[in-house]
């Protein structure tokens, strides 16, 4: 494969720097685990590569301000392990730990997952449960954008020419705050997924949902938010009618296409079947 | 490391403990520079998409695809092929088990299989058969059905745990 130039800067002001001087003339790349893939298909031709790998605490993971910080170099295996990951966002550890194989996950990060910007990319539907914002920084500093404004179609997301995704946080929500993660793919390793779905939401004692998220992967051209479903589900106790009624709602927001990985009607179908799996796994774990 | 003309790019890695320094082109891959400029052909060449797990080096401690690395990326990494298993001429434990076990069949997916695994036995010494599987799930084996590799990794740490 050939990449005309190659920086691997030691600071972040440096990588933006460079990438501010020539803005078309790089591609960042970290992991490399989908890029590489790209050029190697002939998809991607990038005109220099920019390596963050080289940024001393890039993939660094910390709680401040009652919010966990995760550096977007973090890789997938790095989330999966990590206890402050799998306390306060456990929908999020899990779908990091489902990505690719172990050797994907050593390399691949969340920045990456995130400026890829699949449909179907894993760390996003969590994300969206969990409230999170990405950070960008450019040449004019940091801006915070919500994860539900970040990609804005296949492959296409908010990063202006300029800016790095940087960061992404979200609130330190302790367990109180459940969150789960389910997806299909045509194994359990090397697969991308034909439907994912996250849910999060606060158990009350008698079992009512409160502050319900449900997000869907893979089934439109981002991730999408079933607020229809969540309406469902909002102040109600899991089972019977409700599950019933929560799958139909799904089953409706789902605006899924028929491709080489599933069709369209398969798909609407499991987002009701992943969804009782996660609500169930978060029910279930409040009562243990 | 420095930029070089003509787009090169020198590095410096320490492979099987041998240290290395080489100009490489930016969008050369740790695969290629292994097999064809420092002549390691035990790393495989599968898929080249991260996909098959033939090319599995461990890269600083953890298993990665080196199909999927940049050389450039690895400057001052510390890389260990299928070639700095054995020591003095005796097989490594895991290169023994595996033999033993009949997990070598065609052979092509065995050096990706014992990087995984050994990268596996570095963090988790006395692994699970279900995490032996799931170290072991990015790498494709068409001979063998995997249930002698997993014997076989499985008997390496006991092996090693017993001695």
């Amino acid at each position: 494969m050939t990449a005309p130039r190659f920086a691997r800067p030691r600071t972040l002001d440096e990588a933006l720097a460079l990438l501010a001087a020539d803005p078309e003339g790089w591609t960042p790349v970290h992991g490399g685990t989908d890029l590489l893939v790209r050029m190697r298909m002939g998809m991607a031709a990038p005109r220099g590569l920019l390596d963050l790998t080289g940024i001393p605490g890039f993939g660094d993971i910390r709680v401040e301000d009652g919010q966990v910080v995760i550096g977007a170099g973090a890789t997938h295996a790095a989330l999966a392990a990590d206890e402050r990951v799998r306390t306060h966002a456990p929908a999020l550890a899990r779908a990091a730990g489902l990505i690719g194989s172990p050797a994907i996950r050593n390399r691949g990060t969340l920045g990456g997952n995130l400026a890829n910007a699949s449909p179907a990319a894993d760390t996003v539907p969590p994300l969206f449960v969990v409230g999170a914002e990405v950070a960008l920084r450019g040449p004019d500093g940091v801006r915070w954008v919500p994860i539900e404004d970040f990609a804005s179609g296949p492959g296409r997301t908010v990063r202006g020419a300029t800016d790095l995704v940087v960061a992404v946080r979200f609130p330190a929500q302790g367990r109180e705050v459940r969150s789960a993660f389910e997806r299909l793919g045509t194994r359990k390793a090397l697969a991308i997924s034909k439907v994912s779905v996250a849910v999060a939401a606060r158990v009350e004692a008698d079992g009512t949902l409160r502050e319900v998220r449900v997000a869907l992967g893979a089934v439109a051209p981002t991730v999408i938010r079933a607020r229809e479903t969540e309406g469902v589900l909002e102040g109600a106790v899991w089972g019977g009618e409700v599950a019933r009624a929560a799958c139909d709602a799904v089953r409706r927001e789902a605006r899924p296409i028929t491709d080489l990985r599933a069709g369209e009607a398969y798909r609407r179908e499991m987002c009701g079947v992943l969804l009782e799996r996660a609500v169930a796994t978060i029910v279930d774990g409040s009562r243990s | 490391m420095k930029q070089l003309p003509e787009d090169l790019v020198s590095i410096r890695l320490t492979v099987n403990g041998v240290v290395r320094s080489l100009d490489v082109h930016p969008g050369e891959t740790l695969l290629e520079v292994l097999r064809g400029r420092l002549r390691l052909t035990g790393t495989k060449r599968g898929c080249e998409v991260g996909e098959c797990g033939a090319c599995t080096v461990v890269l600083d401690g953890r298993a990665v695809n080196s199909c999927l690395v940049l050389a450039v990326q690895a400057d001052g990494a510390e890389v260990l092929t299928v070639e700095g298993l054995a020591r003095e001429g005796a097989l490594h434990p895991l290169q023994r088990a595996f033999l033993e076990h009949g997990a070598v069949q065609c052979g092509f997916c065995t050096p990706g299989m014992l990087m995984s695994a050994h990268a596996l036995l570095a963090q988790d010494p006395s692994p699970t058969p279900d995490a032996v599987r799931r170290a072991i799930a990015g790498n494709l084996c068409r001979c063998t059905g995997y249930q002698a590799i997993v014997d076989a990794v499985l008997a390496a740490a006991g092996e090693a745990n017993s001695s």
